[in-house]
Formats: structure tokens, C-alpha cells, sequence
């Protein structure tokens, strides 16, 4: 298995199949979060941080308790459960162990439970890199640089929205577009650039 | 009378999809078909009832800090259920929602009645609630599925409706879902302000 | 530390609980969806081979195949084919006569793109099978290539391609096995 199918991963889950512009994975957070460009992407980091390790334990739980035990159909019950405890162990730790970094990410963290890319990565990885009961070659290393990938896609996103919205505050928008339904236009416009990703020879 | 009330505040004043803008990520992603739309939102509506009255049966007896951990719980039983038997008696329907099935537990209109309401009141109240919620989310799920169907597909519940009309297969990708929500609920601010 | 103890046994109990009932209702779930499965692949192969009368599955050298009989004879196999699509795995059952010709494929499992990819397996209303596949009948499964025996899905080559690339290969190994003979 050569480096490259990595790559091809990140690339994909980045800009080809963008977790929030084309998975419409995570847009609770993105509509709600992104007015502004420092919260919006520390959001992003704390939300790649979590994908990341969620990927992780999760294959774990995945093919060495449930898919032995014939488990399967906890899959949705257990997933959700770890996302959730993890989420609220980091969230202890960073407080103990560095306050000045709490502040920064500690708000967003409780948010990140019901945050659908978290769990959403989950379960696609699952989907995925599973055929048939059985982990797929490198099914663990795919499915955690998948994880990562879709915080980075995801962080992307909400940068460029961020970006978007903060110049906005000075634009003369139709009152009842305001807020929420001029942020899903332009949601849609940066989705159709980034279809022009898809296609993408790698 | 007052349990009409908490049905019809779902339906339009609190609709969850256009007013509270909860719950966005199903609704947007598996709005390509009418069909689609329906089973999503039956299949919310199931989880939001159960996971309601449980939550509200129980709400006495949990003690607060670990509330939240417990209604996930609730609500992701629930949503195996419904998974399952989707699987079982709608195997198509439930292949086309996907992954979007298992995905109702983050669904943030859940959680968030849970937290909101039926924490909080007793179970007859929390049903109505559901059900208006329920019924709130399936109509808008279906609206949008039936724009993006029509406008991206051409056809209506499956059904081909004019052979000479060339479909704009942008309304059927990401762009055409985003657009439609961000319209329609630009839309539903000019008509409640109007009035 | 009184308090803890309390939350652990109330979590507990709810989860206890939880997966009892999700324990039960899988059991009861569990027979339909595998006859619904079963049925799924039982579909797929009369509509690929209408004309055989009973299909025997079998294996080679990890290749899941059906063989196709008519009154006895053998007329053809219906062989499990998987490809990585776009998002994920595509799992397909391509039908090929004795000779390696397509008589059909058919899609039973696909996460493409909904308008892009998904179109692999997409029926315009009134056909009987979706018209990116039907372009693979009659066609020499050995020599398959995409945009020279079929048309890529415009803007879904890669779905379009992984169809094609994977019912070449496995086919292709299928049919060199079988010719020397080392079916069961």
C-alpha cells in the first residue's frame, strides 16, 4: 500500500467531498459559529482534534468488541457514547492542565457532542472501510486519516465562511435574509466552487 | 386545548427546520427525493415521540449532572430501533438514507426537545410537543425534497413529469439544497414580518 | 464520592436497559432483514439470467459466483463483484455467459454521490434497468474499458470507472480460474 492513498483521502474528504459544503455534515455549528474568524477556527481545530481521536477509538471499539460479539446493531448506542465521553474528558484535562488553552477551545467542546461531522465521521468510517464484517487493508490508518481529513475540511470551510461573514456586517442585506438565509446562500456558492473539485483525477 | 397549542407551535410558530434552524444536516442531505424526504421525517418524528416520553417519564428520577448522558442514551436506543426496523421492512428506503439513519442521535432537534421540553413537563404534553415538532420537520423535509426533485430531477414522487424539461442537476448536488433552505427560510421571515 | 457512585449506577441502569431492549428488537428485526438481503440478491440474479431456472452459489479462490442452470445445464454465472467507488465500496453482481460475454450487472450496494455517482445505478422512470449498466450487455468482459465500450457518467468518471475496472478484473480472474478447471 503505497503513501499515495492517503493523500488521496485527505484530498478527497478536504475538497472533493467537504464534510460541511457537500456532506452537509456539521452545518448546526457552521451557521452557528462562523460569524467570526478566531472562534470559528479554534472551533475547527478542537473539532479535528476530536475527529481525529474518535476515528481512533472507535475503529477500535468497532472490530475488536463489536463486530467479535455480533454486536453490530449497537454500533449507533456505543459510537455516540464514546464521542461524548471523550469529548467530556478532553474538556476536564485541557481545564487542569492548561487553562490558557481552555479558554480558547473549552466553550466549543460540549458543543462538539451533538456536532454530526464528529459522529458522522464515525459511522462513514465504519461504512467505509468495513466489507462484509471485515476491516479493509490499512482499514484503521485510512479511517483515522479519514477522521482527520474531514476536521481539516471542515476547519477549511468554516475559515472561509468566517472569512465571509465578517465582511458581511457592513453589507446592506434584505432584512428577512438576514443572518441565517444569506449565510446558506453563500454556503451554497462556496459549494458549487468546491464542485469543481469533484471529477478530480488523483 | 393547551395541548393543541404545544402541537401547533411545531408545526409553524417554532417550526425546527425554518424557525429554530435545528436539525439541518439530515434535512439537507437526503432531501433529493420526495420519498426520502417522507421516511426521514417519519423516522425522526418516531425517535422524537419515544425518546420524549421516556425522557419525560423519567426526568424525576435522573439526577441533573448526568442528565444529558442519559437522554443521549434514550435517544440513540430509539434510533436503532428505528434503524432496524427500517431495515427489515424498508430495506430500499433505508439503503437510500444511508448513513443518515444512525446519524438522527446528533440530530440537534432531538436532543434539543429533549432538553427543552420534556425534561421539563409531563408526557402528555411532551407527545404533543413531539408530534408537532415531528410533523414540522416532515413538512419541511418535504417541501425542500420536492423543489430539489422537480427542479433537479424532473421528476415528482419518482414520476417523470415533463420529458421536454432538461433538469438543472445543480438542484440535485449540495448547492441546490443550501440554496433552497436559505430562500425558503428568507421566504418564511418576509411572510411572519409582513404580518 | 457517594454522589459518583449514584450517577455511575443510574448510567448504568439506562444503558443495562437500552441494550436489553435493543437486544430484543434486533432478535425479531434480525430473520426479515436477512430474507430481505437474501431476496435482494435473489432479484438480482433473475433479472440479470431470466432464463435459468435455479442458481448455485459457490467459490473459488475468494470469488463468491453463482452458477446459472437451466434444466441441468450450465448457461452462465452471475459473479460478486466489489469496487472502491468514490466514497466507499461498491458491491455489484456482474452476469456473464461461458464465453465471458455481459448478460448484466446489477448494483446492490453503492454510497456514491446522490446525482453523481448514484447515477450508476439510477433508473429513469419506465426502464427496466438503469441505463449506465445496460451499456455492459453483450459486451467481452475481459476487454471492458470505460469511455470505449461505455460512457462515464458525466462529472462521475471515477464512479463510472470503478464499475468497470472491478467487473473486468474479477471476471477476468474468474474466468482464468475456471478454465483450468479449479472449481469445486
Amino acid at each position: 500500500m503505497d503513501f499515495s492513498v492517503y493523500i488521496t483521502i485527505i484530498i478527497s474528504t478536504v475538497f472533493i467531498n467537504n464534510f460541511i459544503l457537500s456532506r452537509f455534515l456539521g452545518l448546526c455549528s457552521f451557521i452557528g459559529v462562523s460569524k467570526q474568524t478566531v472562534p470559528a477556527v479554534s472551533m475547527g481545530a478542537a473539532v479535528t482534534f476530536v475527529t481525529t481521536m474518535a476515528s481512533l477509538i472507535t475503529w477500535l471499539i468497532y472490530n475488536y468488541i463489536l463486530i467479535p460479539f455480533h454486536l453490530e446493531y449497537l454500533r449507533t448506542i456505543s459510537f455516540i457514547l464514546v464521542v461524548a465521553s471523550f469529548v467530556q474528558f478532553t474538556e476536564i484535562i485541557i481545564q487542569k492542565k492548561s487553562p490558557a488553552l481552555y479558554r480558547i477551545f473549552g466553550i466549543y467542546l460540549p458543543l462538539i457532542t451533538v456536532n454530526c461531522a464528529v459522529f458522522g465521521v464515525t459511522v462513514l468510517n465504519t461504512d467505509v472501510f468495513f466489507l462484509a464484517g471485515k476491516p479493509v487493508d490499512y482499514s484503521l490508518l485510512k479511517s483515522i486519516v479519514q477522521g482527520f481529513g474531514a476536521g481539516a475540511g471542515y476547519t477549511l470551510a468554516m475559515f472561509l465562511m468566517s472569512g465571509i461573514r465578517e465582511r458581511l456586517e457592513f453589507a446592506e442585506i434584505p432584512r428577512s435574509l438576514k443572518d441565517i438565509p444569506i449565510t446558506f446562500i453563500i454556503a451554497s456558492l462556496m459549494s458549487l466552487a468546491f464542485l469543481g473539485f469533484s471529477g478530480f483525477k488523483i | 386545548m393547551k395541548m393543541l397549542g404545544e402541537f401547533v407551535k411545531g408545526v409553524w410558530r417554532e417550526n425546527p427546520t425554518f424557525r429554530l434552524a435545528l436539525g439541518l444536516c439530515p434535512t439537507l442531505a437526503v432531501s433529493t427525493s420526495v420519498i426520502n424526504g417522507i421516511g426521514m421525517g417519519v423516522a425522526a418524528t418516531f425517535v422524537l415521540v419515544g425518546s420524549n416520553i421516556f425522557v419525560s417519564i423519567i426526568r424525576s428520577k435522573i439526577p441533573n449532572k448526568v442528565r444529558i448522558p442519559c437522554f443521549i442514551v434514550v435517544i440513540a436506543t430509539f434510533v436503532t430501533i428505528a434503524d432496524l426496523f427500517m431495515k427489515a421492512y424498508t430495506p430500499a428506503l433505508s439503503r437510500s438514507l444511508g448513513m443518515f439513519v444512525p446519524l438522527i442521535v446528533v440530530n440537534c432537534m432531538v436532543l434539543g426537545r429533549a432538553e427543552a421540553f420534556s425534561s421539563k413537563y409531563p408526557p402528555l404534553r411532551s407527545i404533543f410537543d413531539a408530534l408537532g415538532m415531528g410533523l414540522g420537520f416532515t413538512w419541511a423535509l418535504i417541501l425542500i425534497s420536492a423543489i430539489r426533485e422537480v427542479l433537479g430531477n424532473g421528476t415528482i414522487m419518482g414520476v417523470l413529469i415533463n420529458k421536454n424539461f432538461q433538469p438543472p442537476l445543480f438542484m440535485i448536488l449540495a448547492p441546490g439544497a443550501l440554496l433552497t433552505i436559505g430562500l425558503l427560510i428568507g421566504l418564511i421571515n418576509y411572510i411572519t414580518s409582513r404580518r | 464520592m457517594n454522589q459518583l457512585i449514584k450517577f455511575g449506577i443510574v448510567l448504568a441502569l439506562i444503558c443495562f436497559a437500552a441494550t436489553l431492549v435493543l437486544a430484543f428488537t434486533y432478535e425479531i428485526t434480525k430473520p426479515k432483514i436477512e430474507k430481505g438481503l437474501e431476496q435482494e440478491e435473489k432479484n438480482a440474479l433473475s433479472e440479470i439470467m431470466p432464463e435459468a431456472d435455479s442458481f448455485d452459489a459457490k467459490s473459488t479462490d475468494g470469488i463468491d459466483y453463482f452458477e446459472a442452470l437451466s434444466s441441468g445445464k450450465t448457461i452462465g454465472y452471475c459473479i460478486k463483484v466489489t469496487g472502491t467507488g468514490y466514497n466507499g465500496y461498491i458491491r455489484m453482481i456482474a452476469g456473464i455467459d461461458e464465453k465471458g460475454t455481459i448478460k448484466g450487472i446489477r448494483v446492490l450496494e453503492q454510497y456514491e454521490t446522490p446525482g453523481l455517482g448514484a447515477r450508476i445505478n439510477e433508473k429513469k422512470p419506465g426502464e427496466k434497468e438503469p441505463a449506465f449498466l445496460k451499456q455492459f450487455n453483450g459486451k467481452n468482459a475481459r476487454a471492458l474499458e470505460i469511455k470505449k465500450d461505455v460512457d462515464a457518467i458525466t462529472g462521475a468518471t471515477i464512479s463510472s470507472k470503478a464499475v468497470t475496472d472491478a467487473v473486468r478484473d474479477t471476471t477476468s480472474q474468474f474466468l482464468d480460474k475456471i478454465k483450468t478447471g479449479k472449481t469445486r
